[in-house]
């Protein structure tokens, strides 16, 4: 507790804004700091793609079918001596012409050099900004190397999992945020009002609710016109699914503001004369805080699921767009789970996703609290 | 397991012999199952001379003399897999494809005659032939099915391959085993039409117990209608006696069949397998006179996911499938389990074709992009534009060689123009043709049209039909590209897909399967457009298939073929026939107006180690249909 | 009160299931094409041919050829006097096809709700008391973990697994000889040995959701001056938890029984098809995708009532629980 017996005496807690507050005690979340680094790191892994990516993630190789992972060595000694230069060990591809089973063989001896902040193939940033320096190429231009392995067509992974990510995480973010306004928007009034408004939205919740889901994605999906481009294709998913999403956010939020509307703060303040408006967005919408985050937090990694179900269905997004979901559902079989378990990468890194922003979540929820303020 | 030995006997003197071996057969006792043979003994069932017809077809299994019993357990899917029950048991008409499917030989008719001009087709029944229910099957069974369904428009339109000139055949019983259709012009794919999976009609339904169902038959058909719960006769019918290709035909066990296995626990909606068991009345018998099949039961557990097929296949819950297994993409998982799993693979071959063929529509209806892609040499060029080895050797797992279309080099249909022109991979000269055709690059690379549109289209596709086809134009994309060429590619749901480019012509382009042999019964659609599936045509298509009044009329030498065709199909003699299919493919060679990637390489299915009597190789077609003509009824469990 | 508004909600019920009715009728066809077309490419799709005449001749027959509007009043009339029309691909009556595996899915369902409660209800608990400890991170990363998994891959490898390592196999309810027997204990008990396998992978997606519901809601009510009152008047921990915290905690949980039923209904279709069970999931995917109208248009319209019934039961436990809650 902050001892503050003078009143005379203002500390820094007093005359702090709320957000300041709010990041202090956020602070103090070791995890929850993790967690915002983290997810800034994909955000900014999903804005520089092209720079981070060492390849163009749709350029196939027949050479590199199936290419298993490479370990990236540091240290590369040779006959001289040796020297501080990333390499990675060559491989060959051989296939047995009748089983078509593919065996990548050490090429002993040949190592493929690379260099950071190298030339690679020329790209535009976002779509706008030309450039062709890439964080990690080969030194060869011709040589290909794959960290994380290679697809079926001998693309490389990481490239293909980093252009995934500016998909998946902006997609979660555009959808939670749409979800979110409807959700809180109209969950809000519903809780608020009650009476014929409540009844009003909560039919059509329940409207909505009782509409199973696959159908809806079915139905909605299969009306998409299919010469819209990719980008536009993207939009109209994400807003089908925040169209799915925003009920559940509402029903919950309605909930909360039943019973907080009995809460003494509420009836003093509009005993006080406040307007509906204020009274609502000023004192009740704060105190909910702590459950939409956590509902927020939830949401996300939903979203980045659903469009992956979506996908299992062939009615998300469809290749060449690449999110995380298209590139699970293209590891979905039992071929890959068999012979190129590395093709499952991009579900780590919706897992790692998922946690990060539960605890950047948590820590976030925990700043808001307005009784948790106090404590030391 | 030794090569198959086909049976290359003509259909006469096949007849000659199964009629010898017949009557020598019925000098002899016959043999049966164990289990039918307690039923006769229980006084279930009469004796197995009874239930045989007086020369049932005698059958040499390609290896050896079989035992009876045990299950063959092979993997449906939910939903319309009903042909795959269909490709097992074999669509027993007729006639049928030999095991070489170059020649249609009897099948339930013992024998049969065609007339000089191929007007007249002459059926003889085997006397003494049964239903499965024990019930004479007779000329009149031949003659309701004709006369009162497929002639009779309250059930269903007459389908074509029963008319010619639009004029329906002429259906007559000479006697109680003998059946004559007489067409009002030459036919001579007719046997081959009949001896399709389509062409089962006339020996579908059992009179006996299928008339029931029809109000000329059945006066109080409303109150069966009524305790059905089906909404009018029509709809009764199908739910109690099926068609040949939906899947209620095999929901009904009460309905009596001609096939080896029959319906015991069916294919319905809510079914989690399906179980046929064997007919104690089959008409077929191994040359020892055992009367076939050897094999007691047919089990199929439904799956509704294709991976959990490979997964009963690894696990050695399946003892033969190639449907749904034969991707190039599952082969290794499957070659690796071929021990654990107890199997080895059998082969599919097709005898021509594509897996993948490019249908730019050349009826398109944006005028600019129509004259574009009906420019030959803009064609040319994007054949020239792709390396079609490297595209296999990626996209294919190496597995397969260049090919435009048509039969292979093996096959007596195998046409050299019209499959290998234009194959190598030549960027210099597909620059240069569009060059030339004034097709100049823009800022972005991307040539245009002299009005300065940029040459842009998609090609469709269904990512769950072939996932390699959409790898495939991925890779095709990339090197249309470096042509100047902005090709997109277009995945849709396979509704869509059909809605777009087989109905409405909605699409710039697209994609689809292009496996063709041009033998009779099988529909030439990437030489002549006279199908759905001819996607570079298809208001021409419309045009052909209803006589000219819908769709739009087809330049001259697509008209050319569709009459070349139309005598193809009249003419009985094989080379002759052959001539004529060879005249369209010339057109069309010439034409060079659909283009493939790779040859349909042999695909391979799983079958147990110890399941006898089945070839190691067998052809892949659905007018075959694959595997019903290697004859099931002889394969049994060795020891 | 409370009857006057239950009374209100049942009469809401009538309009509103009419609407929910013409919609997803609508929704099911709003997708291009009709079963014809479906059933053409499906067929097509496994190099299969059929005839074009006979797909007209069917199309008029089932009156796909018909506007929308008379295709809704023939399907919704039949309906109300309990005819649910005929399923175009099984040419059967739909109420043949739909009643027991609706009846194995709310089994699975109910199961599953059962389970991620058994679960989410003490995992949340201890890791809003016990917050930031260990355990609660060790808790919430195992949840998440089920979250961030994909239902349909964590079924695939489990079969995988099932198949390679154990020679078993893991799809289906049944095993093969109880399959079409009719019931009795011993099916039940084979039902058993088989359900746990959907029911954990359905339940580790959806528990992780409501342990962090279940978790935040309890840290509000912990931190609130009620409960430091309680504690310093020195009220044993657990009685303080469970006598007020939790209760009010527990009211956004209830409000989820009203979705969660059909939602898992719903949401179990994949992990259904990758597993073949036989439940109402697989089948309804199958029609909706086949366009089998009347068969998809009955499974929807039973889970919207089971959504409606759920919606009812859990607004009447709301009110019961937090006494706060008032209908005017």
């Amino acid at each position: 507790m902050a001892s503050v017996l003078d009143p005379r005496l203002h500390t820094d807690t007093e005359v702090a804004s709320q957000w300041r507050l709010m990041w202090w005690s956020f602070r103090r979340h070791t995890l929850a700091m993790v967690g915002l680094v983290v997810v800034i790191m994909l955000y900014l892994t999903g804005v520089f793609a092209e720079f981070l990516a060492p390849f163009d993630p749709q350029s196939a190789s027949s050479r590199h079918v199936y290419h298993p992972p490479q370990m990236i060595h540091f240290i590369d000694s040779t006959e001289d001596g040796w020297r501080i230069k990333p390499w990675v060990q060559a491989y060959t591809l051989e296939r047995d012409p009748f089983t078509l089973q593919t065996t990548f063989n050490l090429d002993e001896g040949n190592r493929i050099y690379l260099t950071f902040f190298g030339k690679g193939t020329p790209y535009k940033l976002m779509g706008l900004f030309p450039g062709e320096r890439r964080f990690l190429v080969p030194e060869n231009p011709r040589d290909r190397f794959f960290l994380f392995g290679a697809d079926r067509l001998g693309r490389d992974m990481l490239s293909r999992t980093i252009f995934g990510t500016r998909v998946s995480m902006s997609i979660g973010l555009v959808g939670v945020t749409l979800s979110l306004m409807l959700g809180v928007l109209l969950g809000g009034i519903s809780g608020y009002y009650g009476g014929w408004v409540d009844m009003g939205i909560q039919r059509l919740v329940e409207f909505v609710l009782s509409l199973p889901t696959i159908p809806i994605w079915l139905a909605l999906t299969a009306s998409l016109p299919p010469d819209w481009p990719p980008l536009t294709r993207y939009f109209a998913i994400t807003l089908i699914l925040s169209l799915v999403g925003w009920t559940e956010l509402a029903r919950v939020v309605r909930g909360r503001f039943l019973a907080l509307r009995a809460e003494d703060f509420v009836i003093a303040a509009r005993l006080d004369g406040c307007s509906e408006k204020r009274v609502i967005f000023r004192h009740m919408l704060p105190s909910l805080m702590s459950h939409m985050i956590a509902s927020v937090t939830l949401a996300i990694p939903v979203m980045i699921l659903a469009e992956t179900a979506l996908s299992f269905l062939g009615l998300g997004l469809l290749p060449p767009t690449i999110s995380w979901g298209v590139l699970l559902k293209e590891a979905q079989n039992i071929r890959s789970i068999a012979q190129a378990p590395w093709l499952f990468v991009p579900g780590a890194f919706v897992l790692v996703a998922v946690l990060a922003l539960n605890f950047l979540g948590d820590g976030l929820r925990d700043a808001a609290d307005p009784y948790a303020q106090e404590r030391g | 397991m030794k090569q198959t030995q086909g049976r290359l006997v003509t259909a006469v003197s096949a007849l000659a012999l199964s009629a010898a071996l017949g009557a020598e057969a019925w000098a002899q006792t016959y043999d049966e199952a164990p289990q039918l043979a307690e039923r006769v003994a229980a006084g279930e069932l009469p004796p197995v001379e009874e239930r045989l017809p007086a020369e049932p077809e005698v059958v040499t299994p390609i290896e050896s003399i079989g035992t009876y019993g045990g299950q063959l357990r092979y993997g449906l899917r939910g939903s319309s897999d009903h042909n795959n029950i269909l490709r097992m048991v074999g669509p027993q008409g007729l006639v049928r494809w030999n095991m070489d499917y170059t020649e249609v030989i009897p099948n339930v008719a013992h024998e049969f005659e065609v007339n000089e001009d191929a007007t007249e087709f002459t059926f003889h029944l085997r006397p003494g032939m049964k239903w499965s229910d024990g019930e004479p099957f007779t000329a009149d069974d031949v003659l309701f099915n004709m006369l009162d369904l497929v002639f009779n428009d309250e059930f269903a339109p007459t389908p074509p391959r029963y008319m010619t000139d639009g004029t329906p055949a002429t259906v007559e019983k000479l006697d109680d085993h003998t059946i004559k259709f007489t067409f009002t012009a030459p036919y001579g794919d007719f046997l081959a039409e009949l001896a399709s999976p389509l062409g089962q009609h006339p020996v579908l339904y059992a009179r006996h117990y299928c008339s029931q169902f029809m109000p000329a038959y059945n006066d109080q058909i409303d109150e069966l209608i009524a305790a059905n719960n089906a909404s009018d006769w029509q709809n009764l019918y199908l739910a109690k006696c099926g068609d040949i290709e939906i899947p209620a035909r095999w929901g009904n066990a009460e309905r009596p069949t001609l096939d080896p296995w029959i319906i015991s626990e069916p294919y319905t909606g809510g079914a989690v397998r399906v179980v046929m068991e064997r007919n104690p009345y089959f008409w077929q018998v191994d040359t020892e006179g055992n009367q076939l099949p050897y094999i007691d039961t047919l089990l199929s557990p439904i799956a509704q996911d294709v991976e959990s097929l490979i997964l009963d296949a690894m696990g050695g819950r399946i003892d033969f499938q190639i449907r749904h297994l034969d991707a190039a993409a599952n082969r290794p998982v499957l070659a690796e389990n071929r021990e654990a799993g107890g199997y080895e693979f059998v082969e599919a071959s097709s005898v021509g074709g594509v897996n993948m063929i490019i249908n730019l529509n050349l009826t398109h209806k944006d005028p600019e992009l129509r004259e574009l892609f009906n420019t030959r040499d803009f064609r040319v060029a994007l054949s020239l534009g792709m390396d079609r080895q490297s595209i296999i050797d990626t996209a294919l797992l190496g597995d397969g060689e260049p090919w435009q279309q048509g039969p292979f080099e093996e096959h007596p249909n195998f046409h050299e123009q019209i499959s290998t022109q234009y194959l190598d991979y030549d960027p210099d000269e597909a620059n240069r043709l569009l060059d030339e055709l004034g097709f100049a690059p823009g800022a972005d690379g991307v040539r245009q049209l002299p009005s300065g549109r940029p040459i842009k289209f998609q090609v469709d596709v269904i990512p769950t039909l072939q996932p390699e086809q959409v790898d495939m134009l991925e890779l095709i994309e990339q090197y249309w590209a470096e042509i100047g060429v902005d090709m997109d590619v277009n995945a849709l749901e396979r509704t869509f897909f059909y809605e777009r480019t087989s109905n409405s012509n909605d699409h710039d382009a697209a994609v689809w399967g292009g496996q063709a042999s041009w033998v009779p019964g099988e529909i030439p659609q990437q030489i002549v457009p006279v199908h759905h599936d001819s996607r570079w045509g298809i208001p021409w298509s419309f045009w052909y298939n209803s006589g000219g009044e819908r769709g739009e009329e087809p330049p001259a030498s697509v008209k050319q073929r569709m009459e070349l065709y139309d005598q193809a199909r009249a003419t009985v003699d094989p080379e002759a026939r052959r001539a004529l299919i060879h005249q369209i493919a010339d057109i069309a060679a010439e034409e060079f107006e659909v283009m493939g990637v790779s040859k349909a390489v042999p695909t391979y299915g799983i079958v147990k180690t110890n399941l006898m009597n089945v070839p190691p190789a067998m052809p892949s077609s659905w007018y075959y249909p694959t595997p019903a003509p290697t004859l099931l009824t002889t394969w049994y469990w060795a020891e | 009160m409370l009857l006057t508004y239950i009374v209100k909600r049942i009469i809401w019920t009538i309009p509103f299931l009419f609407a929910v009715s013409l919609v997803s009728f609508a929704l099911i066809q709003a997708p291009p094409g009709d079963y014809l077309t479906t059933f053409a490419a499906t067929l097509a799709q496994s190099g299969d041919m059929v005839d074009e005449q006979r797909l007209e001749a069917l199309r008029t027959r089932y009156g796909l050829d018909q506007p929308f509007i008379v295709q809704y009043w023939k399907w919704i009339s039949g309906v109300l006097q309990g005819d649910f029309g005929i399923s175009f691909e099984w040419q059967q009556p739909v109420s043949h096809l739909i009643w027991e595996r609706m009846a194995l899915s709310v089994c699975l369902a109910l199961s599953t709700l059962l389970f991620t409660w058994a679960i989410a209800f003490p995992i949340g608990i201890y890791s809003a008391v016990r917050k930031y400890s260990i355990g609660d991170y060790i808790v919430t990363t195992i949840g998440f973990l089920g979250l961030a998994l994909p239902n349909f891959l964590l079924a695939l490898v489990l079969m995988y697994v099932g198949v390679v390592y154990f020679g078993a196999n893991v799809g289906g309810l049944f095993s093969q000889e109880y399959q079409m027997a009719p019931w009795s204990w011993a099916k039940v008990v084979d039902l058993l040995e088989h359900i746990w396998i959907p029911v954990v992978i359905l339940g580790t997606s959806s528990s992780a959701a409501l342990i962090r519901i279940m978790r935040a809601n309890l840290l509000d009510e912990l931190n609130k001056p009620y409960v430091t009152t309680a504690r310093a008047k020195g009220l044993s921990e657990f009685k303080l938890l469970i006598k007020y915290p939790v209760r009010l905690a527990l009211n956004p949980f209830v409000s989820t029984i009203g979705w969660a039923f059909p939602q898992l209904i719903s949401g179990a279709v994949i992990t259904a098809f990758v597993l073949s069970l036989p439940t109402a999931g697989p089948l309804l995917l199958q029609a909706l995708l086949a366009q089998d109208m009347y068969l998809a248009g009955a499974f929807i319209l039973l889970l919207c009532t089971l959504t409606v019934v759920g919606m009812l039961v859990s607004d009447i436990l709301l009110a019961l629980l937090d006494p706060r809650i008032r209908y005017q």
